[in-house]
């Protein structure tokens, strides 16, 4: 029997449960499909600003006695905007998971936005751009987001100073009332639960909470633009962030991209650390990874480096990104299924994490999928398909370049 | 000590812990070595941190890529840090794979410090200390501890500097690696799908050769100074601005009460939360500890818009003074024990983070405890635990105060 179990609630919301019934805590997932793609062009940062002031007051509470609620249960709580999605995650011992879930569907339901928790929220937001402006790595993923996943997809949670300038409380309650409901919700819990419990209190605490009808869960398509810039900055270190398009969560060649990305950045063999860093000393962190908006896919290297060494760190990243798909081994791929399995099986001790992959499942695959069918998916591919993969989406691919520093790429 | 812990000594005194959990597929494992960049002397500042990168780069059995490739058929995670006075070497992996996990662990701790991968690890720390200068929080950081040990090993950042690490050389390395690697000045500690007789003979086999003879610690306990120092940095955008006072240290009794003040004072759902963030002052004013095992720094920092620096300041100290007079609540201590509960529960789901709680437990107290044993402490902090900290560390009065940002003063 799966340990998953999948339903549509009456409500309007898709809920899963991972049952683990040895575990000491349970975890709560709720992603409402609002995100950064959903705010107003002129108005950007909004979904951040509803995210940080849902819980500053409800019908019931103010913001102090709604934290106080939470507090006297031991719930960790977290939230975040993503560029589809809002999520709001908790975590606690078992006896107070039905009060968790209420007081979610308080504050998600019932928010009062108190003007002056609106304006500190906007004021905060300011400040935030601030920090941003300090943070180079920050700044560069921000540049390199824009320019490979376009105006939409690209867009940076804190906004930009002149639209948040603009945003206004009735701006929050309208986002809210547009995008905030049933219909627009995927629910995970994990732990030592009974989903008919669990799907009972969800429903329980949503119903009537808007339209139960899904939506806003078709992919946006991103608009990659092939270009290189340069972004000025006084710091020591140049970013360099390369993207490529790949391919989606959901795609039949994903195993091969994932097992790629390994072979290149997934370990300490794996061949952009052991090239830039390892062989030549050029940087301290350099790595691969990907994005992946619904339906959709890039490839990301990056690296940062003195602007003395920025020249050759960047060559070195292309050249290894050209040679992949001529000579990468099957001992290579061993070594990132192996970092793979491993870190399923950290993973898969940890509650909150397998919650929030279930999660990332249901918006990717419309289904929660069992750890071992993922593994055996990777477990299944070549050499060759990996070859394939890096000759079809890298060898040869248009890229997107962005560097942050001192002093522009000479070629 | 519960059955939950095994302990073992070595002949040549390498010390080996144990956790043993139900429940885990994975398992995580380290080598534990009492040193630090406290430890050091100033014209080797940061050699503690670059050893910990040369440990990576070549054994008399391994060169760098075998260590590398080894770690990785076994998928094993490795990683290391180094701190103020302990350094730490560790893998996560599939408990089936621990034999390798300890193998190869082993033999990084007899490194040869290979002369051609000194050369070019150093230009990699080097990097490294760029990157830490290009973020303001390290920077302040990094003044913040300068300033308050001022004249003590405790003072230069764990890192070095580029004037130390650029003429370092191998000899001055070996020195430094000789004196405080030896086994009775580490620990091999382990936690998770860990069978400790297995672990043992592991230990036996890689460990037993391994001459003992660490020099003796030359570890002073430090002054804490204080005053105001503003470091003018126009290239960044914000301000950091920080006001630390002593603190106990991280065996004292009152451990557990100056972590649930940090919470009360600067945690989430805080006083600072709701007294400075949601004012509008700055988006980042938080409380934190560091602890040392002689002593403990309480650091009040905020990350705020240069022109709102003063008020934030004022704010803090008045948070500060008010926590002193104003007690805290009942409720507000309630609140804490709740959320410690929680966190404990599921950091016991973790090897990696039992790992390094074992490990810190070990090297400060001497022994592990368990998480009942942690839930008492915190149940133990009341008004009258708190009245008692403030009576031996007030927090009312000048601190050292820390600015760091494009403000001239």
């Amino acid at each position: 029997m799966s340990e998953h179990t999948h339903l549509q609630l009456a409500c309007g919301i898709e809920l899963a449960v991972l049952h683990l019934p040895q575990r000491r805590a349970e975890a709560l997932d709720i992603r409402v499909l609002a995100g950064l793609a959903d705010e107003p062009a002129d108005r950007l940062g909004l979904a951040r600003l509803v995210e940080q002031t849902l819980d500053k007051g409800t019908q019931q509470h103010d913001g102090r006695g709604l934290s106080d609620a939470f507090d006297e249960i031991g719930a960790m709580t977290s939230s975040w905007s993503g560029r589809e999605m809002t999520g709001f995650s908790g975590l606690v011992l078992p006896e107070f998971f039905p009060r968790c879930v209420e007081l979610h569907a308080e504050f998600l339901r019932t928010p009062t936005f108190p003007a002056d928790a609106c304006d500190v929220a906007v004021e905060l937001g300011r400040q935030e751009l601030l920090t941003l402006n300090d943070d180079a790595q920050g700044l560069c993923d921000k540049f390199i987001n824009r320019q490979a996943l376009g105006p939409i997809l690209g867009r940076h949670a804190a906004g930009e100073r002149e639209t948040l300038d603009a945003v206004t409380r009735d701006d929050l309650v309208n986002f809210w009332q547009k995008h905030y409901g049933a219909g627009r919700m995927i629910v995970s819990a994990a732990g030592p639960l009974e989903p008919q419990a669990v799907a009972e209190c969800i429903e329980r605490a949503f119903a009537g909470f808007g339209p139960a009808t899904q939506s806003n869960r078709d992919p946006r398509p991103i608009e990659f633009d092939a270009v290189a810039t340069h972004h000025d900055k006084p710091t020591e270190q140049e970013q360099i962030a390369i993207a490529l398009r790949g391919v989606p969560v959901n795609h039949d060649d994903r195993p091969a991209e994932r097992l790629l990305l390994g072979v290149l950045g997934g370990g300490m063999s794996a061949r952009l650390f052991t090239e830039v860093r390892e062989k030549q000393g050029l940087a301290y962190w350099v790595g691969a990874w990907s994005e992946n908006p619904r339906g959709s896919g890039l490839l990301m290297v990056g690296a940062a480096t003195t602007p003395q060494r920025c020249q050759q760190t960047y060559a070195t990243l292309l050249r290894e990104l050209e040679r992949v798909a001529t000579d990468v081994t099957d001992e290579e791929v061993s070594r990132a299924l192996a970092g793979f399995l491993v870190r399923a099986a950290v993973r898969g001790d940890q509650t909150r994490t397998r919650c929030s992959e279930q999660s990332d499942d249901i918006i990717h695959f419309g289904r929660p999928v069992p750890m071992e069918e993922k593994l055996d998916r990777l477990r299944a591919v070549t050499v060759e398909q990996v070859r394939d993969f890096a000759a079809r989406y890298i060898a040869q691919a248009p890229r997107s370049v962005v560097t942050l520093g001192p002093e522009p790429l000479t070629a | 000590m519960s059955a939950r812990f095994f302990n073992h000594e070595l002949a040549n005194g390498l010390r080996i812990v144990v956790e043993r959990m139900d429940d885990v597929r994975s398992s995580a494992a380290g080598f534990l070595c009492r040193t630090g960049s406290r430890d050091e002397t100033p014209d080797v500042a940061g050699v503690s941190h670059f050893l910990e990168h040369m440990c990576f780069k070549g054994t008399a059995h391994r060169s760098a890529t075998d260590i590398n490739i080894d770690f990785d058929r076994i998928g094993g995670q490795p990683n290391a840090f180094t701190s103020h006075d302990r350094t730490f070497y560790y893998s996560v992996t599939r408990a089936a794979d621990l034999d390798k996990q300890i193998d190869i662990l082993a033999d990084m701790m007899r490194s040869v410090l290979p002369p051609d991968e000194f050369a070019m690890e150093k230009k990699v720390v080097l990097e490294e200390i760029a990157q830490s200068n290009d973020r303001i929080e390290h920077v302040a950081f990094d003044v913040l501890i300068e300033e308050l040990f001022k004249g003590h090993p405790l003072g230069w950042p764990v890192l070095g500097y580029e004037r130390t690490i650029d003429p370092l050389t191998r000899d001055q390395m070996h020195a430094y690696f000789q004196s405080r690697y030896a086994p009775d000045n580490m620990v091999l500690v382990a936690a998770g799908a860990v069978d400790p007789d297995e672990l043992v003979a592991l230990a036996e086999k890689h460990c037993d050769q391994w001459q003992p003879g660490a020099s003796p610690s030359r570890r002073t306990v430090p002054t804490l100074h204080s005053g105001r120092v503003t470091r003018r940095l126009e290239r960044f955008n914000q301000q950091v601005i920080a006001l630390t006072y002593p603190a106990p240290s991280g065996i004292s009794p009152l451990h557990e009460t100056g972590e649930a003040l940090a919470i009360i004072l600067g945690g989430n759902n805080s006083r600072f939360f709701w007294a400075i963030e949601q004012e509008g002052l700055c988006p980042h004013a938080a409380a934190y500890r560091l602890d040392f095992s002689d002593c403990g720094l309480l650091i009040l920092l905020a990350q705020c818009d240069p022109d709102k620096a003063e008020a934030v300041e004022t704010a803090m100290r008045t948070e500060a003074k008010r926590i002193m007079t104003d007690s805290v609540t009942p409720a507000e201590i309630q609140r804490v024990r709740n959320k410690r509960r929680t966190s404990l529960a599921v950091e016991g789901e973790s090897p990696y983070h039992r790992l390094v709680q074992v490990m810190d437990d070990v090297d400060y107290r001497g022994q592990p405890r368990t998480v009942e044993q942690r839930l008492a402490a915190v149940d133990a902090v009341g008004r009258e635990s708190l009245a008692e900290y403030f009576a031996s560390f007030p927090i009312d009065g000048e601190g050292l105060f820390v600015s760091v940002g494009p403000r001239a003063a």
